[in-house]
């Protein structure tokens, strides 16, 4: 299904009565010609969306901005890679691209609709109210206030008087800065609030802090910025007891699940405390999902840190399992030809248990979009061999965020916090 | 022992969903399936951390019990469960209380009121609560209004009501009944369960029909030559002579578990997995089916009752000297019967349904019979060839198999039987849990999907009116077949089947 236009045309409003015109839409003596404000959440959008306005800019791709992760914007943004000469195996919508893309020039414009998209997934959930930033290239842009109703057409899942609004906050940093006074009375404490950043956790690192404070729950993508960014702030929002979803660990659940489905049947889980290596593959350099996994495992079956260091491809580290065995464990970096849209996504995996008396058992789970050359070459021929074949997950962000936020997920996983800070470590 | 640790990266996988603060009132608290069924599960879900940890147990009876001989009666009745785990048992045990209430008694009702406002404030349940009638078939109907009368079904959101089998007793007294308790609550505050609908392999029929593109294409009359429905018991009567006499096993047990499968077995795929889209489709496929003869339905269908069996060490009582049944009964403790579905789908294919009491074994399974491959080419190992057959077994030893000839080795090209199984054991290697775990997991979450709806539950009684008919006006033209106990049912039930040159299968 395709994202949906908000039916009524958003009003522009001086920031400082954006919160009395809300207040007066949901007020009981407007219910009548405007539906019920639904009674669940708020959800505030950081929407960056660099590559698409650069792109756009460039003349690349067609209008208007929208915030969506579309098939064109992706096209685009490979073939941008090209053009700039960068490494075939960097993703399409890549800080790289992005700078690369601002070299081009080009001053095309098209009309921003960021906010007044509202992804299906999104509206069946029936937000109360969806608050985007909107950033724009032009640093100097002064702010603009919009503000519309928004009722889910019946087969979205609506079919009922609850409604809700959109309220976007477009321009320059720190025109954007200045807006954030407004969004305490759109936010109010009877609602759970969400943060979906949904950029690099080092763009405007001011911005986030004041978005995020608690109780508000953040929604993060870890494949996106800097890895030990990304991880050292799952650590810290864990370590402080403040609820915090990533996206890039959401995607690995097919990993989670293909793994525990090998050990499902009882006369597999010996291995599992037999483990002596493990070695995941990633695309490109951005290790932040292989490791996130690794510490999972670890978690899971009780192995401890002893040391962990950068190698020119990945990472390397030494655990030890509740007997006193060493767990070698290696990460590493593989170009592709093709890279998924998020940075650093699952290629394959390996598992070689080997016990002191009988047969050892090598698991290798492999990425259905590409191959495990590596972690399938050499040296296991005498072990007991298990490959799955791990389905790509085809979700776009929305659907993601809609899965959170549907799954009434509003503290931080219990395993994603197990395994955020031993993850951080591992990254050093 | 390693091999049945569980497995670690299993943990914490499985997205649960999350039960409201709840009170779950049960009404026959002082009766076998509190302690026996309820109880149990309430625990498991409570090992398991699927309770929220504002839960009460209010249990109900008329017996003048206090809070502590509730909790005592219990303990004594769960204590080859609770040695397992004393201190789950110590932090559950204090979620338990007990309210001596006579349902019919308008001032009980009331003092009920009071208390579940008192456990509201004691474990911040929240109003929320769940009304088990696990009480005498005759007070579901009278129950629900007392509920209803008190005010407490009010709130559709924040109360609903569990209503146990056997409801109603035929078409009439089952239309009756709906009648009384949609005056009491919405329909989708109406829980009629069903413990079959419970059990992981019976919901698995759907998952491996409409999961899977292999099976739907073959599901229907043009690949599938019969069906055959079996539930099997190894007990006798045992201490329920009282209800059994009335009741036999059509109305114990083929009006709801056997027709719940048959119905999940024939049904059309539903166009989302949606409580309302699974129960349409249900309540279709009920409406469709019929008796295979329903003017003749002695053609049809075979009544047997179990006589006396075992060996000379340890003999086995028949029926009529079993504690509590008159010496001259003729409830049925064995059903056999052919039924017919009228839709596109199944029309033609014959479905043969059997219960029965103190059978050779114990067991539950769907058998689907394909028709034989149009021109036999080879000759076959076993003498002729064999129908492929896919074997959906429900209990025990869950789990499916498929059956198909293979060339059987040597020089020659004859071919034989091979079984292609799964095993829920070996595949996932932990116990399922009970039936009725699952469904008051799902009835305190309001999800009614493994529920019957009014419908389904009439279409049931509609479909076997005329036996029940006949069974009232005309008895002699129903028989009941005497058999030995501990064998396959009467020589009748055979006589059924071979009459379309079949066979029972011989699990």
């Amino acid at each position: 299904m395709s994202p949906q236009l908000t039916l009524q045309t958003p009003l522009e409003l001086a920031p400082a009565e954006v919160p009395h015109y809300l207040e007066q839409l949901w007020s009981p003596e407007q219910q009548g010609s405007t539906g019920t404000g639904a009674n669940t959440f708020c959800l505030l959008i950081w929407q960056p969306a660099w590559a698409e306005q650069q792109l756009i800019r460039s003349g690349r791709l067609p209008g208007p901005i929208t915030g969506q992760q579309s098939a064109p914007l992706i096209a685009a943004g490979r073939q941008a890679v090209m053009d700039a000469d960068l490494p075939l195996s960097t993703p399409p919508l890549d800080g790289s691209v992005v700078k690369a893309v601002a070299d081009f020039g080009g001053q095309a414009s098209a009309e921003d609709l960021r906010g007044q998209y509202i992804d299906p997934a999104l509206s069946a959930l029936m937000p109360r109210r969806l608050i985007t930033l909107a950033p724009t290239i032009d640093a100097e842009q002064s702010l603009e206030t919009l503000v519309a109703a928004y009722c889910p057409l019946p087969e979205e899942g609506g079919g009922t008087t609850a409604c809700g609004d959109v309220v976007v906050l477009r321009g320059g940093h720190g025109a954007l800065n200045e807006g954030l006074s407004i969004l305490e009375p759109l936010l109010p404490s009877s609602m759970p609030a969400w943060v979906w950043w949904n950029g690099c956790m080092d763009e405007a690192p001011d911005l986030m802090q004041r978005l995020t404070s608690a109780p508000r729950r953040l929604i993060i993508d870890t494949a996106m910025g800097d890895p030990h960014q990304c991880l050292d702030l799952l650590r810290s929002r864990v370590e402080n007891g403040q609820a915090v979803n990533d996206l890039n660990w959401l995607r690995l659940r097919s990993w989670r699940e293909t793994l525990a489905m090998v050990f499902d049947p009882p006369q597999q889980r010996d291995a599992l405390i037999h483990i002596t290596r493990l070695d995941i593959d990633v695309e490109g350099h951005h290790p932040a999902q292989g490791l996130l996994l690794a510490a999972w495992i670890a978690d899971r079956l009780g192995w401890t840190l002893v040391s962990s260091a950068a190698t020119d491809d990945g990472t390397s580290a030494l655990f030890k399992r509740s007997d006193d065995t060493e767990v070698r464990f290696q990460l590493m970096a593989v170009p592709t030809g093709q890279p998924n849209v998020h940075a650093g996504q699952m290629v394959g995996l390996r598992l070689i248990a080997e016990p002191e008396n009988g047969q050892g058992v090598c698991v290798i789970l492999c990425a259905e979009s590409g191959g495990c050359m590596r972690l399938e070459g050499g040296g296991m021929a005498n072990l007991e061999l298990h490959e799955e074949v791990v389905p790509v997950q085809h979700d776009t962000p929305e659907m993601d965020v809609a899965r959170l936020l549907g799954g009434g997920h509003d503290s931080t996983n219990p395993l994603l916090a197990a395994a955020a800070p031993l993850a951080a470590r591992l990254l050093g | 022992m390693v091999a049945t640790m569980t497995n670690p990266l299993r943990v914490g996988l499985r997205q649960e969903r999350v039960i409201a603060p709840q009170c779950l009132v049960i009404f026959g608290a002082s009766g076998d399936l509190t302690h026996r069924k309820l109880v149990p599960a309430l625990f498991e879900l409570f090992k398991q951390r699927r309770l929220p940890s504002e839960f009460a147990l209010l249990g109900c009876a008329r017996r003048p019990w206090s809070d502590e001989d509730f909790r005592g009666k219990m303990a004594e009745a769960l204590s080859s469960t609770i040695k397992d785990d004393p201190q789950a048992w110590e932090q559950f045990v204090g979620k338990l209380f007990y309210e001596p209430v006579d349902l019919q008694q308008p001032e009980d009702v009331v003092r009920l009121s009071g208390r579940l406002e008192q456990i509201d404030q004691q474990c911040a349940t929240r109003g929320n609560r769940t009304f088990y009638l696990s009480v005498s078939p005759k007070f579901y109907g009278s129950g629900c209004r007392s509920l209803a009368d008190a005010g407490l079904l009010k709130d559709p959101k924040r109360s609903r009501v569990v209503i146990e089998k056997p409801f109603g007793r035929d078409y009439g007294s089952a239309q009756a009944l709906n009648r009384v308790v949609q005056t009491c609550g919405q329909e989708n505050q109406i829980f009629r369960i069903d413990h079959y609908l419970g059990k992981e392999t019976v919901q698995n029929i759907m998952v491996l029909r409409f999961a899977n593109t292999i099976f739907e294409p073959i599901w229907n009359r043009n690949y599938i030559s019969s069906v055959q429905i079996t539930a099997a018991e190894t007990v006798g009567v045992e201490e329920r002579a009282g209800y059994y006499e009335s009741a036999g096993a059509l109305r114990d047990m083929v009006q709801n578990h056997l027709t719940q499968m048959l119905a999940i077995t024939a049904m059309e795929p539903p166009g989302r997995f949606d409580p309302e889209a699974i129960r349409n489709e249900k309540a279709k496929v009920l409406q469709s089916a019929r008796l295979a003869d329903e003017l003749e339905p002695w053609n049809c269908c075979i009544r047997g009752q179990y006589g006396p069996g075992g060996s000379a060490e340890s003999p086995l009582a028949g029926y009529r000297h079993e504690p509590g049944v008159d010496p001259n009964s003729t409830t049925e403790t064995y059903v056999a019967m052919k039924l017919f579905i009228d839709n596109w789908r199944w029309q033609g294919v014959p479905f043969y349904v059997r219960t029965g009491k103190r059978l050779a074994k114990r067991m539950s399974e769907v058998v689907l019979t394909f028709r034989e491959a149009p021109v036999h080419l080879f000759d076959a190992a076993t003498g002729g060839p064999t129908a492929n057959q896919l074997i959906l077994r429900i209990q025990p030893d869950e789990g499916a198999e498929f059956r198909f000839e293979v060339k059987s080795p040597g020089s020659g090209m004859r071919s034989r039987p091979i079984d292609m199984e799964f095993s829920y054991d070996e595949s996932f290697g932990e116990p399922s849990d009970e039936g009725y775990v699952r469904l008051l997991a799902d009835a305190m979450l309001s999800d009614p999907t493994l529920f019957t709806r009014s419908d389904e539950v009439e279409a049931a009684w509609r479909l076997y009116t005329p036996l029940l008919e006949l069974i009232e006006d005309s008895p002699w033209q129903l028989p009941v077949h005497p058999y030995e106990s501990r064998t396959w049912g009467p020589a009748a039930a055979d006589a059924l089947l071979a009459k379309d040159g079949l066979l029972w299968r011989r699990p």
